[in-house]
């Protein structure tokens, strides 16, 4: 049995100097996962995991809500339309946006000490 | 086993168009449907006197006077009491009767009869078929008789259907099973989702394990994305039970062309926009399979495509 890494969301905020875009704050996270193929996140996110993407459409979502992802990252500075927020705040899906590109907020996240290596199984 | 599981839910549910049954009968009967046949007729060298008796045996007010099912005139009740007043009751029909008889086609809507009741002034109208014969006579009376058989057979059907949907429910209840199903629409990426959340709630409400649900929803998930991106429009229908649940996806084309490559983990047909949107990344079908205890597919041209899942709900299951 695998130990999954896991990150409180206060330093997770501060690592990736993000900007929460809905009132939810979750705990922690559990793993991360980084993809823009939904189908991809669909077969490979795990419950209570951070997702990056730079997706901003309504199935971000969607397919969150389907694996429940506890957070969605928006990378690049990119943010979704304000209904679309409305929808995860209804779904209970912790949204936040940040400047940096997804490989930079990979590398602050795993410097933060969100690690695991999982793999492909 | 019952043939169709009343549905739960339904997109498209409220149909703003509403048009009582009388009215659609008036356009869809025709004349053929409501006339008298085949018409009480007589000869032309049949005397007044000859007719005066059918009308009294028949109780009828007109009788059309035909050759060979050719229409040559008309006797009406008005003419035999002109005749019996003037004094020529025994002479033949074909010197007193009406001659250029309006008529209707046996094709014509009961809605135009009615006008044509409106316009000219007649109790009755002769009507001929397409060849010009005579095929039966119509009078007021008999549409009145015609729709109201048919309100009475319409009502019955509904009733019937009515009660078939209830046994049916009542029998989903028993089971305890729940059906959810709704209309997927071409394109509509907007909606892709709706049905998996919608399902997602009535697993949740029933404390159904989490990984369950969550392989449910990925597979109703697919399933619909994979209707909006390829198909011509289709539906899915989840059907939860106590121990499985079973997610169906039809649509009406225009099918796989060769299932088994669409199976492998990459392929996709999809176009521009939506891999744009992150779809089409070849996952879909593979992504069902992972997450079905039981998969089935089949699909041609001419049918569309039906994909049907199976996921096995395990009552010991505990939460992951």
């Amino acid at each position: 049995m695998k130990t999954p890494a896991t990150l409180k969301f206060p330093p997770l905020i501060a690592a990736l100097r993000a900007e929460p875009l809905t009132d939810r704050r979750p705990d922690t996270v559990t793993g991360c996962y980084i993809s823009d193929l939904l189908s991809d996140v669909l077969a490979h996110a795990e419950p209570g995991m951070l997702w990056l993407t730079i997706q901003t459409h309504r199935n971000v979502v969607s397919v969150a809500a389907t694996k429940d992802v506890a957070v969605v990252l928006f990378t690049c500075g990119r943010r979704p339309e304000p209904e679309i927020i409305a929808e995860a705040e209804k779904e209970g899906i912790a949204l936040l946006t940040t400047r940096l590109t997804t490989y930079e907020a990979a590398g602050k996240l795993w410097e933060a000490g969100l690690r695991g290596e999982n793999g492909h199984e | 086993m019952h043939p169709a599981p009343a549905p739960f839910w339904d997109a498209d549910a409220g149909d703003a168009r509403r048009i009582s049954v009388a009215q659609v009968l008036v356009y869809e009967l025709r004349v053929r449907d409501a006339m008298s046949k085949p018409p009480i007729t007589a000869a032309p060298t049949d005397s007044l006197r000859v007719i005066q008796e059918l009308m009294k045996s028949r109780r009828i007010s007109g009788v059309p006077i035909t050759r060979a099912d050719a229409l040559l005139g008309i006797i009406s009740i008005e003419d035999i009491i002109n005749a019996l007043d003037r004094g020529y009751i025994n002479e033949p029909a074909e010197t007193h009767m009406a001659r250029n008889v309006v008529t209707l086609r046996d094709h014509f809507s009961l809605v135009r009869a009615v006008a044509e009741f409106d316009r000219h002034e007649f109790g009755r109208f002769p009507v001929l078929d397409g060849d010009e014969h005579l095929v039966g006579i119509i009078t007021r009376g008999d549409i009145t008789n015609c729709l109201m058989q048919h309100l009475e057979r319409r009502a019955e059907e509904a009733l019937a259907q009515e009660a078939s949907l209830r046994a049916a429910r009542a029998a989903d209840e028993a089971a305890n099973r729940v059906v959810v199903r709704a209309h997927v629409r071409t394109g509509d990426y907007d909606s892709a989702g709706k049905i998996s959340q919608r399902m997602r709630q009535v697993l949740r409400d029933r404390g159904v394990n989490p990984e369950i649900q969550r392989r449910a929803a990925v597979v109703a998930y697919e399933a619909e994305t994979n209707i909006i991106i390829h198909s011509l429009g289709g539906e899915i229908i989840a059907t939860i039970d106590p121990d499985k649940i079973v997610i169906e996806a039809v649509d009406t084309g225009p099918g796989i062309e060769n299932v088994d490559q669409a199976m492998q983990e990459g392929w996709s047909t999809a176009g521009r926009l939506p891999r744009e949107l992150g779809f089409g990344a070849g996952m879909g079908l593979p992504n069902i399979k992972r997450c079905s205890d039981a998969l089935n597919i089949t699909s041609d041209s001419q049918q569309g495509t039906r994909l049907r899942s199976e996921i096995r709900i395990r009552q010991t299951g505990a939460a992951t």
